[in-house]
């Protein structure tokens, strides 16, 4: 398609505004999926999208649109997640766009996430089109939106488009904005054939799918391609675009945005941000995407010891369709051999974990989650941890670091108070307040990160009653006195059990994990004491008082054969066990606990 | 290994899977008749002592269920004249289960005419709260009136079965009711600890958190038990059986102990009849079908009711009998093993056997091994050491 003819834009938004809904409704109006095709929140693909209500992968769509003018375009559409989490999905959309429509929801107005996925946007140049979205709500509020957007977002409120996806209002003044506002790509002018690798997924016939956005030249099946990065010629196999599902086509020209396959089969030679270029004669990189690091880390273990190699083949697999992820291979006493996962979030952590289960189909546990901090030894050294496995004696370590974010937590005004507790109960300190509206403020305060992993939004999201949101943008890093909490059984600790707290955390949280602890080991034929210690100080402890007997009161001749099959399984589970000294432990007990600490 | 060998079986049991009421943690197959059900399992019943008499000569048979004494008059005339028919009258040891509800004169001499020598009283409390508690349909009151019965009938060898830990029961509840039970005098006691088996109404209390099971209070009233029954010359010689030895020389196994139990404990054959029966015939385990209306049907064509079978190569048999034979108090004497089972204890699990000496909870003598008091209590864990 002649450049001039092609709108590449991304929709972005707070989560659940109603981007992939605005989605369905460009889909259908373009005739890109037939009636009886549609079905609500179209592009949300997968189970767990589907199961949540939201959008985790960033999902592309090519569509064709005959614009009032007479002509026809090929709109280039890809519908972004709304959660902090998933960022990275959006900052790659960007890159392969000229323009985003920016959605707001009228009853809700500006939230945190509008105005961070706006900033990304902007940074990259791109052209904005609001959309004010649910004006069919009876609550919606459009005089307000607008006034938010010229006062939090410095954005003409006449350039909004009033719309509700739900009804199909506006829906053609958006399409006809896309065509008229969104600037047609341009090409770099580069001597040869340049494309941007900004996402792939592993499709187990075509080896390795990639992403790509067309910036100069163009691609087609049988050309011969280099891969920057690691430099390696591949010959492409196929390029296609998808309606949602991938079709092929025979090129893909210059300002378009689609996919191909060159046989790749390891997801180890695909670096996402990449540039492909003619393999004879290379032309320059293009900006690929910023390193991002991971800011919660876990470890993540096979339930089964011989599923470890399965493992990292399905985790190599999975990291091709979700860059953020990142791992490499650790070990647990407890747990056997395993991976240390950096994840952006929270919420990243556990839908990295519900597709390893489900798409992979692997019976995995994870340890309880670690920011990543700086420790300062007195070798005058510098050192990061994100495992408290690996943080070095207390006598060695001149400070510790903690990481920083400054939270800006949006809520309704009468919460104000109980924002303040929360907030302080996290560690954290207030710094300002900015009235939005009549009805709610955004405060400012900065957190440690490592106190917002757990529950912080869920905290947020009861005290409000779903009224609250927040964001956060890292904020350096501050001296804390952190501890490293170990749990020991009879005096032995068990690694997957320790973490890093701030000290005057370390006790609660000790008390709650060997109180868990207590409920789940079985009882052995002594007294086992389970303590939460800091270097050789106890600070909890519970006692498992002996088992005092394992009989069967009663045995029949009726009984032999069932009771001998009974005991058979104990034992098998015995053999499952995991020794800390002389104590057995199913690993199923660390699996509990595991699951109901994080 | 043991050979082979054709001698008839000399052991029998029969089911009768009927109860008038079903008690809160009963698993056994049993239910309340109805219609013409119990005429039709009797014919089965007959027809099944007939496929299984020419292997047969009992030394010890036993009635259990369900409730045995649950049948008429007429309905245990007619299958006593048919074991009769059959040749299988005359045990050394007959045993037929009792609940206090359903015992008469008539039917006590009937029982003591045909040859039975032996009641088991499925007695569990004489709580009368407790009683109510776990679904029981008798009361204190029958209990003492159908013992009084049973003895004037000339039953001079009793068991009486007594259950604890049940929800609510204190300690001073099962001291009384050890204390009454000591006093009918009876030859045997089988105490018990409340099992919660899946499927019944107190597992599904247990689990919607009903009740807690206190598990230092179980073992202070196994303590109790132990103790008691030690005092009132009730010798233990399983870990839930006390009987009364009249011998003078001392015996590992009282002699008024039950030889039918005793022979499964060590891997004895028997042959099992009715819905549900298990038996255990040249070392094949088989288990009838536990549902009396498949059982009727399948013996009315003139064929076993067995639902399946399960044969264990030589050494693993060797295991579960060495297993199931640490619950007595004698544990098993060498030559007895070996005999049993072709097996040699010392030879096939010397470290087994020294783990359990080294634990304290097994001792072992020139002829003999056997669990200690303490290992006793943890019967399972070491019987899993040989399975
Ligand atoms: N009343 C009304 N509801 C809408 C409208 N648009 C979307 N919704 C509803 O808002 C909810 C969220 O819609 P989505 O389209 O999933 O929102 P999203 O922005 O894609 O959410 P994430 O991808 O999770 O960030 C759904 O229940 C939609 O039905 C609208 O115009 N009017
Ligand atoms: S009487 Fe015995 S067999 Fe019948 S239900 Fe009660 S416990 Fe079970
Ligand atoms: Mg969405």
């Amino acid at each position: 398609m002649e450049p001039s003819k092609i709108r590449n834009f991304s929709i972005i938004a707070h989560i659940d505004h109603g981007k992939t809904t605005l989605s369905d409704r460009l889909l259908q109006t373009t005739g890109t999926i037939a009636k009886r095709e549609m079905q609500e929140q179209l592009l949300d693909s997968m189970d767990l999208e589907r199961e949540r209500g939201i959008t985790i992968k960033a999902h592309p769509v090519t569509m064709n649109y005959r614009a009032k003018d007479g002509l026809d375009y090929e709109l280039n559409l890809i519908d972004t997640p709304g959660h902090v989490d998933f960022a990275y999905e959006v900052s790659r959309s960007l890159s392969a766009c000229e323009g985003a429509l920016l959605i707001i929801d009228a009853a809700q107005g500006v939230e945190a996430q509008t105005v961070a996925n706006l900033h990304l946007a902007m940074k990259q140049n791109l052209t904005i089109i609001p959309v004010i979205n649910k004006i069919d709500l009876p609550h919606a509020n459009v005089e307000l939106a607008k006034q938010q957007l010229e006062d939090i977002l410095a954005i003409p409120s006449e350039l909004a488009i009033l719309a509700s996806a739900k009804e199909g209002i506006g829906i053609e003044e958006i399409l006809e904005a896309i065509v008229a506002r969104i600037p047609a790509p341009v090409p770099t002018g580069a001597p040869t054939m340049q494309a941007l690798c900004f996402d792939s997924y592993f499709d187990a016939y075509k080896g390795v799918v990639t992403h790509v956005r067309v910036f100069n030249g163009e691609i087609r099946a049988g050309m011969q391609i280099k891969l920057l990065h690691f430099g390696k010629t591949y010959e492409i196999k196929e390029v296609g675009s998808f309606n949602p599902k991938p079709y092929v086509r025979d090129v893909l020209t210059v300002g378009e945005t689609g996919y191909m396959t060159a046989n790749i089969k390891s997801p180890k030679e695909t670096k996402i941000g990449d540039t492909i270029t003619d393999a004879r004669n290379p032309s320059p990189v293009l900006p690929g995407f910023k390193e991002i690091h991971p800011m919660v880390f876990s470890g993540i273990y096979p339930i089964n010891a011989s599923d470890y190699e399965h493992l990292k083949v399905n985790m190599e697999k999975l990291k091709l369709n979700d860059s953020a992820f990142i791992y490499s291979a650790e070990s647990s006493v407890a747990l056997g051999f395993g991976f240390r996962c950096g994840f952006l979030g929270l919420l990243h952590m556990e839908i990295v974990q519900e597709r390893l289960r489900r798409e992979y189909n692997m019976d995995i546990i994870a340890t309880y989650p670690s920011v990543v901090y700086r420790v300062f030894l007195t070798d005058g050294t510098e050192k990061e941890v994100d495992n408290p496995a690996h943080l070095p004696e207390a006598t060695y370590i001149e400070k510790i670091e903690e990481p920083i974010v400054k939270a800006f937590i949006i809520c309704p005004n009468e919460n104000i108070g109980d924002m303040m507790s929360l907030i302080s109960e996290k560690r954290g300190t207030f710094d300002h307040t900015e009235t939005l509206d009549t009805r709610r403020v955004m405060l400012t305060s900065l957190m440690p990160l490592n106190e917002i992993l757990i529950d912080f939004h869920d905290r947020i999201k009861s005290i409000t009653r779903g009224f609250g949101s927040m964001d956060y943008e890292h904020s350096g890093h501050q001296e804390s006195e952190m501890v490293r909490l170990d749990m020991l059984v009879n005096a032995e600790p068990m690694d997957a059990f320790s973490c890093i707290v701030h000290r005057s955390k370390a006790e609660g949280r000790g008390r709650a994990l060997a109180a868990k602890l207590k409920e789940v080991i079985p009882r052995q034929q002594f007294a086992v004491a389970i303590q939460g210690a800091i270097g050789g100080k106890i600070i909890a402890r519970e006692t498992i008082g002996s088992l005092r007997k394992d009989v069967t009161a009663k045995c029949y001749g009726g009984d032999v054969s069932r009771k001998r099959k009974l005991l058979e399984k104990q034992k098998e589970g015995k053999k499952r066990m995991k020794s800390f000294g002389s104590i057995n432990i199913p690993q199923e007990a660390f699996i509990e606990v595991l699951k109901t600490s994080t | 290994m043991v050979a082979i060998s054709n001698e008839p079986l000399r052991s029998l049991y029969v089911h009768v899977p009927f109860c008038a009421h079903k008690c809160e943690y009963c698993a056994f197959y049993s239910a309340p008749p109805s219609g013409d059900i119990v005429n039709r399992y009797i014919a089965a019943l007959v027809r099944e002592f007939e496929l299984v008499a020419h292997d047969l000569k009992p030394r010890t048979i036993f009635f259990g269920g369900g409730t045995p004494s649950m049948l008429n008059m007429r309905q245990w005339e007619l299958i006593l004249t048919e074991l009769d028919r059959f040749n299988l009258l005359g045990a050394a040891e007959w045993t037929v289960e009792c609940n206090p509800a359903t015992v008469s004169a008539d039917k006590a001499k009937l029982l003591r005419d045909f040859g039975v020598n032996r009641i088991s009283m499925g007695v569990q409390s004489l709580d009368e709260r407790l009683l109510e508690r776990l679904g029981r349909i008798h009361s204190r009151a029958q209990v003492f009136k159908s013992y009084d019965i049973l003895r004037a009938a000339g039953f001079d060898n009793v068991n009486i079965d007594l259950m604890f830990a049940i929800p609510t029961q204190t300690m001073e509840i099962w001291r009384a009711t050890l204390a009454e039970a000591a006093s009918l005098d009876s030859e045997h006691l089988s105490c018990y600890e409340v099992i919660y088996e899946e499927d019944t109404p107190l597992y599904a209390q247990l689990k919607a958190g009903e009740f807690d099971v206190d598990e230092d209070l179980a073992c202070a009233m196994y303590d109790e038990l132990t103790a008691f029954a030690g005092e009132r010359n009730y010798q233990q010689y399983e870990v839930a059986n006390f009987a009364k030895h009249k011998g003078t020389a001392a015996s590992d196994i009282p002699d008024r102990a039950c030889r039918h139990n005793v022979n499964y404990w060590r891997g004895g054959s028997y042959h099992g009849v009715g819905p549900s029966a298990t038996g255990y015939v040249r070392g094949v385990r088989t288990k009838n079908w536990a549902n009396t209306q498949i059982y009727c049907e399948q013996l009315e064509k003139g064929v076993r009711a067995i639902e399946s079978r399960e044969e264990l190569p030589p050494r693993r048999r060797a295991g579960e009998t060495a297993a199931f034979g640490l619950r007595m108090n004698s544990g098993w004497p060498y030559a007895d093993f070996r005999e049993a089972t072709g097996f040699d204890l010392r030879t096939e699990w010397p470290r087994e056997m020294d783990s359990l000496i080294a634990r304290g909870w097994a001792q072992e003598t020139q002829n003999q091994f056997k669990l200690s008091e303490r290992g006793l209590r943890f019967a399972d864990s070491a019987a899993e050491m040989f399975l």
